[in-house]
Protein backbone atom coordinates (compact mmCIF):
# COMPACT_ATOMS: atom_id res chain seq x y z
CA UNK A 1 0.00 0.00 0.00
CA UNK A 2 1.32 3.44 -0.80
CA UNK A 3 1.95 5.76 2.06
CA UNK A 4 0.18 9.06 2.48
CA UNK A 5 1.92 12.24 1.37
CA UNK A 6 1.72 13.31 5.02
CA UNK A 7 4.06 10.53 6.09
CA UNK A 8 7.19 11.91 4.40
CA UNK A 9 9.73 14.32 5.89
CA UNK A 10 9.77 17.84 4.45
CA UNK A 11 12.21 20.76 4.90
CA UNK A 12 10.64 23.82 6.51
CA UNK A 13 13.56 26.14 7.24
CA UNK A 14 17.29 26.73 7.57
CA UNK A 15 18.42 26.10 11.14
CA UNK A 16 20.53 29.25 10.91
CA UNK A 17 17.46 31.23 9.80
CA UNK A 18 14.82 30.14 12.32
CA UNK A 19 14.22 32.52 15.19
CA UNK A 20 10.88 34.19 15.97
CA UNK A 21 7.87 31.95 15.17
CA UNK A 22 6.85 32.25 11.55
CA UNK A 23 3.84 30.97 9.69
CA UNK A 24 4.23 28.99 6.50
CA UNK A 25 2.43 26.29 4.51
CA UNK A 26 3.08 22.60 4.12
CA UNK A 27 0.97 20.55 1.70
CA UNK A 28 -1.63 23.31 1.71
CA UNK A 29 -1.96 23.40 5.52
CA UNK A 30 -0.88 26.16 7.87
CA UNK A 31 2.09 25.38 10.11
CA UNK A 32 4.24 27.48 12.42
CA UNK A 33 8.01 27.08 12.67
CA UNK A 34 9.99 28.48 15.60
CA UNK A 35 12.78 28.10 18.14
CA UNK A 36 12.74 28.35 21.90
CA UNK A 37 16.35 28.75 23.07
CA UNK A 38 18.07 25.86 21.30
CA UNK A 39 14.92 23.78 20.73
CA UNK A 40 13.40 23.94 17.27
CA UNK A 41 9.70 23.19 16.90
CA UNK A 42 6.89 22.99 14.34
CA UNK A 43 3.17 23.11 15.14
CA UNK A 44 0.14 22.46 12.96
CA UNK A 45 -2.89 24.78 12.63
CA UNK A 46 -4.41 23.31 15.82
CA UNK A 47 -1.23 24.01 17.77
CA UNK A 48 -0.20 20.36 17.95
CA UNK A 49 3.56 19.73 17.93
CA UNK A 50 4.83 17.89 14.85
CA UNK A 51 7.89 15.63 14.87
CA UNK A 52 11.15 17.32 13.81
CA UNK A 53 14.63 16.35 12.65
CA UNK A 54 17.65 18.62 12.29
CA UNK A 55 19.77 17.55 9.33
CA UNK A 56 21.73 19.06 6.43
CA UNK A 57 21.48 22.51 8.01
CA UNK A 58 17.68 22.41 7.79
CA UNK A 59 14.75 21.70 10.05
CA UNK A 60 12.49 18.89 8.80
CA UNK A 61 9.00 17.94 9.81
CA UNK A 62 6.38 15.32 9.05
CA UNK A 63 2.69 16.23 9.32
CA UNK A 64 1.60 12.57 9.51
CA UNK A 65 3.30 9.49 10.91
CA UNK A 66 6.92 9.21 9.75
CA UNK A 67 7.40 5.71 8.42
CA UNK A 68 11.17 5.78 8.55
CA UNK A 69 14.12 8.05 9.25
CA UNK A 70 14.93 10.94 6.95
CA UNK A 71 17.49 9.84 4.33
CA UNK A 72 21.19 10.48 4.93
CA UNK A 73 23.98 11.71 2.67
CA UNK A 74 27.12 10.00 4.01
CA UNK A 75 29.36 11.72 1.42
CA UNK A 76 28.44 15.12 2.87
CA UNK A 77 29.89 14.17 6.25
CA UNK A 78 33.50 13.78 5.10
CA UNK A 79 35.88 16.34 6.58
CA UNK A 80 37.04 19.42 4.77
CA UNK A 81 33.79 20.33 3.02
CA UNK A 82 32.19 23.72 3.09
CA UNK A 83 28.54 23.38 4.07
CA UNK A 84 26.64 26.08 2.23
CA UNK A 85 23.22 27.25 3.41
CA UNK A 86 21.96 28.77 0.19
CA UNK A 87 18.62 30.03 1.56
CA UNK A 88 15.27 29.64 -0.09
CA UNK A 89 13.48 30.63 -3.26
CA UNK A 90 9.70 30.60 -3.63
CA UNK A 91 8.59 29.30 -6.98
CA UNK A 92 5.12 29.26 -8.51
CA UNK A 93 5.25 25.71 -9.79
CA UNK A 94 4.52 22.17 -8.72
CA UNK A 95 7.09 20.81 -6.23
CA UNK A 96 7.53 17.88 -8.60
CA UNK A 97 8.35 20.16 -11.56
CA UNK A 98 11.07 21.77 -9.40
CA UNK A 99 12.64 18.37 -8.65
CA UNK A 100 12.39 17.21 -12.25
CA UNK A 101 14.16 20.33 -13.50
CA UNK A 102 16.97 19.68 -11.00
CA UNK A 103 17.43 16.20 -12.53
CA UNK A 104 17.76 17.59 -16.05
CA UNK A 105 21.07 18.39 -17.77
CA UNK A 106 19.88 19.01 -21.34
CA UNK A 107 18.82 22.55 -20.41
CA UNK A 108 22.28 23.67 -19.25
CA UNK A 109 23.43 25.26 -22.56
CA UNK A 110 20.16 27.18 -22.97
CA UNK A 111 19.19 28.18 -19.44
CA UNK A 112 22.61 28.38 -17.74
CA UNK A 113 24.40 29.61 -20.86
CA UNK A 114 28.21 29.84 -20.57
CA UNK A 115 28.10 28.66 -16.96
CA UNK A 116 26.86 25.06 -16.84
CA UNK A 117 26.69 24.57 -20.60
CA UNK A 118 27.19 26.23 -23.97
CA UNK A 119 26.37 25.57 -27.59
CA UNK A 120 27.55 23.63 -29.56
CA UNK A 121 28.24 21.21 -26.66
CA UNK A 122 24.59 20.19 -26.29
CA UNK A 123 24.73 16.43 -26.71
CA UNK A 124 23.58 14.27 -23.81
CA UNK A 125 25.32 10.91 -23.98
CA UNK A 126 23.53 7.79 -22.82
CA UNK A 127 23.63 7.30 -19.05
CA UNK A 128 22.27 4.75 -16.60
CA UNK A 129 19.06 5.07 -14.65
CA UNK A 130 17.56 2.73 -12.14
CA UNK A 131 14.83 2.61 -9.56
CA UNK A 132 16.45 1.02 -6.50
CA UNK A 133 13.75 -1.05 -4.90
CA UNK A 134 15.69 -1.68 -1.67
CA UNK A 135 16.20 1.98 -0.87
CA UNK A 136 13.11 3.16 -2.76
CA UNK A 137 15.16 5.76 -4.60
CA UNK A 138 15.77 6.77 -8.21
CA UNK A 139 19.40 6.98 -9.36
CA UNK A 140 21.02 8.23 -12.55
CA UNK A 141 24.70 7.46 -12.93
CA UNK A 142 27.50 7.98 -15.48
CA UNK A 143 25.92 11.24 -16.57
CA UNK A 144 28.55 13.26 -18.45
CA UNK A 145 28.27 16.78 -19.81
CA UNK A 146 30.59 19.51 -21.07
CA UNK A 147 30.58 22.57 -18.84
CA UNK A 148 32.27 25.92 -19.59
CA UNK A 149 32.42 26.78 -15.86
CA UNK A 150 31.40 23.77 -13.80
CA UNK A 151 31.59 25.45 -10.41
CA UNK A 152 32.85 28.58 -8.73
CA UNK A 153 36.22 26.83 -8.38
CA UNK A 154 36.41 25.66 -12.01
CA UNK A 155 38.63 27.47 -14.52
CA UNK A 156 37.65 26.96 -18.15
CA UNK A 157 35.64 24.14 -19.68
CA UNK A 158 35.69 20.51 -18.54
CA UNK A 159 33.63 17.40 -19.01
CA UNK A 160 31.87 16.92 -15.71
CA UNK A 161 30.47 13.66 -14.42
CA UNK A 162 27.34 13.56 -12.30
CA UNK A 163 25.15 11.20 -10.36
CA UNK A 164 21.59 12.11 -9.52
CA UNK A 165 19.68 10.62 -6.65
CA UNK A 166 16.00 11.15 -5.83
CA UNK A 167 16.00 10.39 -2.12
CA UNK A 168 12.37 11.28 -1.46
CA UNK A 169 9.57 12.57 -3.73
CA UNK A 170 10.50 16.22 -3.17
CA UNK A 171 14.23 15.90 -2.44
CA UNK A 172 17.09 15.21 -4.82
CA UNK A 173 20.86 15.02 -4.44
CA UNK A 174 23.38 15.75 -7.15
CA UNK A 175 26.90 14.34 -6.91
CA UNK A 176 29.29 16.13 -9.18
CA UNK A 177 32.95 15.85 -10.17
CA UNK A 178 34.92 18.06 -7.88
CA UNK A 179 37.55 20.14 -9.75
CA UNK A 180 40.04 20.62 -6.86
CA UNK A 181 39.73 16.99 -5.65
CA UNK A 182 39.61 14.37 -8.39
CA UNK A 183 38.05 11.22 -6.98
CA UNK A 184 35.68 13.04 -4.64
CA UNK A 185 32.15 14.25 -5.36
CA UNK A 186 30.74 17.65 -4.58
CA UNK A 187 27.26 17.35 -3.12
CA UNK A 188 24.49 19.73 -4.19
CA UNK A 189 20.95 19.15 -3.03
CA UNK A 190 17.50 20.44 -3.77
CA UNK A 191 15.09 20.12 -0.87
CA UNK A 192 11.57 21.19 -1.80
CA UNK A 193 8.90 22.22 0.69
CA UNK A 194 5.52 21.83 -1.05
CA UNK A 195 3.53 24.92 0.03
CA UNK A 196 0.68 23.57 -2.07
CA UNK A 197 0.34 21.69 -5.34
CA UNK A 198 1.34 24.67 -7.46
CA UNK A 199 3.66 26.64 -5.18
CA UNK A 200 6.85 25.63 -3.45
CA UNK A 201 9.71 26.83 -1.32
CA UNK A 202 12.98 25.47 -2.64
CA UNK A 203 15.95 25.03 -0.27
CA UNK A 204 19.19 24.27 -2.13
CA UNK A 205 22.07 23.13 0.07
CA UNK A 206 25.66 22.24 -0.78
CA UNK A 207 28.60 20.37 0.73
CA UNK A 208 31.58 21.33 -1.42
CA UNK A 209 35.34 21.07 -1.49
CA UNK A 210 36.24 24.63 -2.32
CA UNK A 211 39.03 26.42 -0.49
CA UNK A 212 39.16 29.41 -2.80
CA UNK A 213 35.66 30.84 -2.86
CA UNK A 214 34.07 32.71 -0.02
CA UNK A 215 30.77 31.55 1.40
CA UNK A 216 29.07 34.61 -0.15
CA UNK A 217 30.49 33.73 -3.58
CA UNK A 218 29.27 30.14 -3.39
CA UNK A 219 25.82 31.28 -2.28
CA UNK A 220 25.47 33.85 -5.03
CA UNK A 221 26.69 31.40 -7.68
CA UNK A 222 24.00 28.91 -6.70
CA UNK A 223 21.35 31.62 -6.40
CA UNK A 224 22.13 32.87 -9.91
CA UNK A 225 21.72 29.31 -11.23
CA UNK A 226 18.45 28.89 -9.42
CA UNK A 227 17.02 32.23 -10.60
CA UNK A 228 17.62 31.03 -14.15
CA UNK A 229 15.76 27.81 -13.34
CA UNK A 230 12.88 29.74 -11.82
CA UNK A 231 12.28 31.61 -15.08
CA UNK A 232 11.61 28.20 -16.63
CA UNK A 233 9.65 26.65 -13.78
CA UNK A 234 7.10 29.44 -13.61
CA UNK A 235 6.38 29.18 -17.33
CA UNK A 236 5.68 25.51 -17.92
CA UNK A 237 2.17 24.50 -18.96
CA UNK A 238 0.52 22.82 -17.16
CA UNK A 239 1.86 23.94 -13.77
CA UNK A 240 1.51 20.42 -12.38
CA UNK A 241 3.72 17.56 -13.52
CA UNK A 242 1.95 15.31 -16.06
CA UNK A 243 2.51 11.70 -14.93
CA UNK A 244 0.62 10.03 -17.76
CA UNK A 245 2.49 9.64 -21.02
CA UNK A 246 1.06 11.47 -24.02
CA UNK A 247 1.04 15.05 -22.92
CA UNK A 248 4.79 15.61 -23.21
CA UNK A 249 7.45 14.06 -25.47
CA UNK A 250 10.50 12.62 -23.70
CA UNK A 251 13.69 11.48 -25.45
CA UNK A 252 16.67 9.42 -24.34
CA UNK A 253 18.16 12.47 -22.60
CA UNK A 254 15.08 12.46 -20.34
CA UNK A 255 15.59 8.98 -18.89
CA UNK A 256 15.90 10.38 -15.36
CA UNK A 257 12.66 12.30 -15.72
CA UNK A 258 10.90 9.23 -17.14
CA UNK A 259 12.08 7.11 -14.19
CA UNK A 260 11.13 9.84 -11.68
CA UNK A 261 7.59 10.07 -13.08
CA UNK A 262 7.23 6.30 -13.20
CA UNK A 263 8.46 6.00 -9.61
CA UNK A 264 6.07 8.72 -8.36
CA UNK A 265 3.21 6.84 -9.96
CA UNK A 266 4.36 3.54 -8.50
CA UNK A 267 4.59 4.86 -4.95
CA UNK A 268 1.36 6.81 -5.39
CA UNK A 269 2.89 10.24 -4.78
CA UNK A 270 0.57 12.39 -6.88
CA UNK A 271 0.55 15.66 -4.91
CA UNK A 272 1.52 18.28 -7.54
CA UNK A 273 0.95 15.81 -10.37
CA UNK A 274 -1.54 15.94 -13.22
CA UNK A 275 -2.98 12.54 -13.92
CA UNK A 276 -5.20 13.06 -16.94
CA UNK A 277 -4.25 15.00 -20.04
CA UNK A 278 -5.76 18.50 -19.88
CA UNK B 1 -15.11 35.70 -34.24
CA UNK B 2 -13.17 34.20 -37.13
CA UNK B 3 -10.15 36.49 -37.32
CA UNK B 4 -8.83 38.23 -34.24
CA UNK B 5 -6.18 40.95 -34.30
CA UNK B 6 -3.31 40.05 -31.93
CA UNK B 7 -0.98 42.97 -32.45
CA UNK B 8 0.56 45.54 -34.72
CA UNK B 9 3.38 44.31 -36.94
CA UNK B 10 5.62 47.13 -35.71
CA UNK B 11 5.37 45.74 -32.16
CA UNK B 12 6.69 42.33 -33.26
CA UNK B 13 9.85 43.08 -35.25
CA UNK B 14 11.80 40.41 -37.14
CA UNK B 15 13.52 37.84 -34.85
CA UNK B 16 11.17 38.42 -31.90
CA UNK B 17 8.48 36.39 -30.21
CA UNK B 18 5.74 37.67 -27.86
CA UNK B 19 3.02 36.05 -25.76
CA UNK B 20 -0.62 36.82 -26.59
CA UNK B 21 -3.88 35.40 -25.34
CA UNK B 22 -7.07 34.92 -27.38
CA UNK B 23 -10.18 33.63 -25.63
CA UNK B 24 -8.05 32.03 -22.92
CA UNK B 25 -5.78 30.31 -25.44
CA UNK B 26 -2.10 31.15 -24.91
CA UNK B 27 -0.28 31.97 -28.12
CA UNK B 28 3.32 32.65 -29.12
CA UNK B 29 3.36 35.18 -31.96
CA UNK B 30 6.70 35.40 -33.72
CA UNK B 31 8.30 37.03 -36.72
CA UNK B 32 11.08 35.28 -38.63
CA UNK B 33 14.26 36.91 -39.90
CA UNK B 34 12.65 37.20 -43.35
CA UNK B 35 9.60 38.90 -41.78
CA UNK B 36 7.13 35.98 -41.86
CA UNK B 37 4.64 35.98 -38.97
CA UNK B 38 3.47 32.86 -37.14
CA UNK B 39 0.87 32.13 -34.44
CA UNK B 40 1.51 28.99 -32.39
CA UNK B 41 0.20 27.50 -29.21
CA UNK B 42 2.42 28.83 -26.42
CA UNK B 43 3.58 25.42 -25.28
CA UNK B 44 6.58 23.34 -26.30
CA UNK B 45 5.60 19.71 -26.87
CA UNK B 46 8.74 18.50 -25.09
CA UNK B 47 8.22 19.66 -21.51
CA UNK B 48 5.51 22.34 -21.74
CA UNK B 49 7.74 25.45 -21.67
CA UNK B 50 6.18 28.61 -23.09
CA UNK B 51 7.50 29.07 -26.62
CA UNK B 52 7.04 32.84 -26.23
CA UNK B 53 10.20 32.74 -24.05
CA UNK B 54 12.11 31.19 -26.95
CA UNK B 55 14.37 32.68 -29.60
CA UNK B 56 14.18 33.13 -33.36
CA UNK B 57 17.03 32.10 -35.62
CA UNK B 58 16.50 32.48 -39.35
CA UNK B 59 13.11 30.97 -40.19
CA UNK B 60 12.92 28.85 -37.03
CA UNK B 61 11.76 29.29 -33.45
CA UNK B 62 13.65 27.53 -30.65
CA UNK B 63 12.42 26.75 -27.16
CA UNK B 64 14.48 28.34 -24.40
CA UNK B 65 14.40 25.26 -22.15
CA UNK B 66 16.27 22.60 -24.17
CA UNK B 67 16.63 24.36 -27.50
CA UNK B 68 14.25 22.18 -29.52
CA UNK B 69 13.87 24.00 -32.84
CA UNK B 70 10.73 24.23 -34.97
CA UNK B 71 10.52 25.26 -38.63
CA UNK B 72 7.93 27.59 -40.18
CA UNK B 73 5.43 24.72 -40.40
CA UNK B 74 5.74 24.01 -36.67
CA UNK B 75 7.67 20.75 -37.22
CA UNK B 76 10.50 19.98 -34.83
CA UNK B 77 13.73 19.94 -36.84
CA UNK B 78 16.38 19.75 -34.14
CA UNK B 79 16.81 18.29 -30.66
CA UNK B 80 20.18 19.58 -29.42
CA UNK B 81 20.58 16.81 -26.82
CA UNK B 82 20.63 14.36 -29.76
CA UNK B 83 22.36 16.21 -32.60
CA UNK B 84 22.42 13.16 -34.90
CA UNK B 85 18.74 12.37 -34.51
CA UNK B 86 16.17 13.38 -37.12
CA UNK B 87 13.15 14.26 -34.97
CA UNK B 88 10.02 12.23 -35.75
CA UNK B 89 7.47 14.09 -37.86
CA UNK B 90 4.92 13.71 -35.08
CA UNK B 91 6.66 16.31 -32.91
CA UNK B 92 5.21 19.69 -33.78
CA UNK B 93 3.97 22.89 -32.21
CA UNK B 94 0.25 23.72 -32.40
CA UNK B 95 -0.24 26.11 -35.31
CA UNK B 96 -2.97 28.62 -36.02
CA UNK B 97 -3.79 30.49 -39.21
CA UNK B 98 -1.99 33.83 -39.24
CA UNK B 99 -2.31 36.72 -41.73
CA UNK B 100 -0.94 40.20 -42.01
CA UNK B 101 -3.17 42.99 -43.28
CA UNK B 102 -3.17 46.75 -42.60
CA UNK B 103 0.03 46.47 -40.56
CA UNK B 104 -1.80 44.14 -38.20
CA UNK B 105 -1.34 40.48 -37.25
CA UNK B 106 -4.56 38.45 -37.45
CA UNK B 107 -5.12 34.97 -36.05
CA UNK B 108 -7.95 32.45 -36.46
CA UNK B 109 -8.22 29.84 -33.70
CA UNK B 110 -10.59 27.73 -35.85
CA UNK B 111 -10.14 27.05 -39.56
CA UNK B 112 -12.15 29.65 -41.46
CA UNK B 113 -13.10 30.69 -45.00
CA UNK B 114 -13.90 34.22 -43.86
CA UNK B 115 -11.92 37.21 -45.09
CA UNK B 116 -9.75 39.20 -42.70
CA UNK B 117 -11.75 42.26 -41.52
CA UNK B 118 -11.16 45.55 -43.33
CA UNK B 119 -9.98 48.60 -41.42
CA UNK B 120 -10.59 51.11 -44.23
CA UNK B 121 -8.06 53.78 -45.12
CA UNK B 122 -6.76 54.10 -41.57
CA UNK B 123 -3.31 53.67 -40.09
CA UNK B 124 -2.28 51.75 -36.99
CA UNK B 125 -1.86 53.91 -33.88
CA UNK B 126 -1.22 51.62 -30.93
CA UNK B 127 -2.46 48.69 -28.82
CA UNK B 128 -3.90 49.14 -25.34
CA UNK B 129 -5.20 46.78 -22.68
CA UNK B 130 -8.69 47.22 -21.22
CA UNK B 131 -9.98 45.44 -18.14
CA UNK B 132 -13.34 44.51 -19.62
CA UNK B 133 -14.64 41.53 -21.54
CA UNK B 134 -15.03 42.11 -25.27
CA UNK B 135 -18.83 41.81 -24.84
CA UNK B 136 -18.98 44.40 -22.06
CA UNK B 137 -16.73 46.68 -24.05
CA UNK B 138 -19.08 46.55 -27.07
CA UNK B 139 -22.12 47.12 -24.84
CA UNK B 140 -20.57 50.16 -23.18
CA UNK B 141 -19.59 51.55 -26.57
CA UNK B 142 -23.19 50.88 -27.73
CA UNK B 143 -21.78 48.96 -30.69
CA UNK B 144 -22.45 45.49 -32.06
CA UNK B 145 -20.01 42.85 -30.74
CA UNK B 146 -17.44 41.89 -33.36
CA UNK B 147 -13.75 41.73 -34.28
CA UNK B 148 -13.73 45.40 -35.36
CA UNK B 149 -15.64 48.29 -33.80
CA UNK B 150 -15.83 51.47 -35.84
CA UNK B 151 -16.18 54.57 -33.68
CA UNK B 152 -15.59 57.26 -36.29
CA UNK B 153 -15.54 60.71 -34.69
CA UNK B 154 -13.01 63.48 -35.32
CA UNK B 155 -10.11 60.98 -35.49
CA UNK B 156 -12.15 58.37 -37.41
CA UNK B 157 -11.11 55.66 -34.94
CA UNK B 158 -11.57 51.92 -35.52
CA UNK B 159 -10.75 49.33 -32.86
CA UNK B 160 -9.75 45.74 -33.57
CA UNK B 161 -10.75 43.85 -30.43
CA UNK B 162 -8.69 40.96 -29.08
CA UNK B 163 -10.68 39.15 -26.37
CA UNK B 164 -7.82 37.91 -24.14
CA UNK B 165 -9.68 36.34 -21.22
CA UNK B 166 -13.22 36.51 -19.84
CA UNK B 167 -12.32 39.79 -18.11
CA UNK B 168 -9.71 41.43 -20.33
CA UNK B 169 -9.20 42.49 -23.86
CA UNK B 170 -6.49 44.14 -25.90
CA UNK B 171 -7.53 46.88 -28.32
CA UNK B 172 -5.59 47.60 -31.49
CA UNK B 173 -6.48 51.11 -32.58
CA UNK B 174 -6.51 52.73 -36.00
CA UNK B 175 -7.30 56.28 -37.13
CA UNK B 176 -7.45 58.45 -40.23
CA UNK B 177 -3.94 58.87 -41.70
CA UNK B 178 -3.90 62.65 -41.21
CA UNK B 179 -4.54 62.44 -37.47
CA UNK B 180 -1.82 63.18 -34.94
CA UNK B 181 -0.66 59.94 -33.30
CA UNK B 182 -0.15 61.49 -29.89
CA UNK B 183 -3.56 63.16 -29.86
CA UNK B 184 -5.31 59.92 -30.88
CA UNK B 185 -3.33 57.97 -28.32
CA UNK B 186 -4.43 60.36 -25.55
CA UNK B 187 -8.04 60.21 -26.70
CA UNK B 188 -7.85 56.41 -26.53
CA UNK B 189 -6.54 56.46 -22.97
CA UNK B 190 -9.39 58.74 -21.91
CA UNK B 191 -11.88 56.48 -23.62
CA UNK B 192 -10.41 53.44 -21.87
CA UNK B 193 -10.60 55.13 -18.44
CA UNK B 194 -14.24 56.10 -19.07
CA UNK B 195 -15.22 52.64 -20.22
CA UNK B 196 -13.54 50.91 -17.27
CA UNK B 197 -15.16 53.33 -14.83
CA UNK B 198 -18.68 53.09 -16.32
CA UNK B 199 -20.86 50.84 -14.20
S1 LIG C 1 10.51 22.16 -23.09
FE1 LIG C 1 10.93 23.01 -25.01
S2 LIG C 1 12.78 22.11 -25.54
FE2 LIG C 1 12.30 21.14 -23.68
FE1 LIG D 1 18.92 24.39 -14.10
Amino acid sequence: MSRSINDYWYPVGLLSGIDAPHATLLLGADITVGRTHSAYWVTDAAGKALPTIKRFGHLWTCPGTPMDDLFTIPEADTAGRQLVDVGSVRVKCSPLRAVENFLDIAHFPFVHTDILGAEPHTEVARYNVDIREDANEVWATKVKFFQPQAAKSAEGGITTEYMYRVASPTCAVLYKTCPPRPGEWDVITLFVQPLNEEWCEVWPWMALYDDDSTMAEMVSFQQLIFMQDRSILENQIPTKLPLDPGMEVPTQADLTSIAYRRWLKKIGYTYGAQLVAA
Amino acid sequence: MDWVAVGLCEDVPARTVVPRRVQNTDLAIWCSTAGVFHAWGDRCPHRGMRLSHGFVRGETLSCIYHGWTYDGDGACVSIPAHPDLTPPKSICAAQYACRVQDGTIWVALQPTQAAVPELGARRAIRSLAVQLSAETLATRLKQPFGPVITLGGAHDIALAVQPSTDTDCLLHAFAAPDQDRKAVSLALEHLRDELEAAA
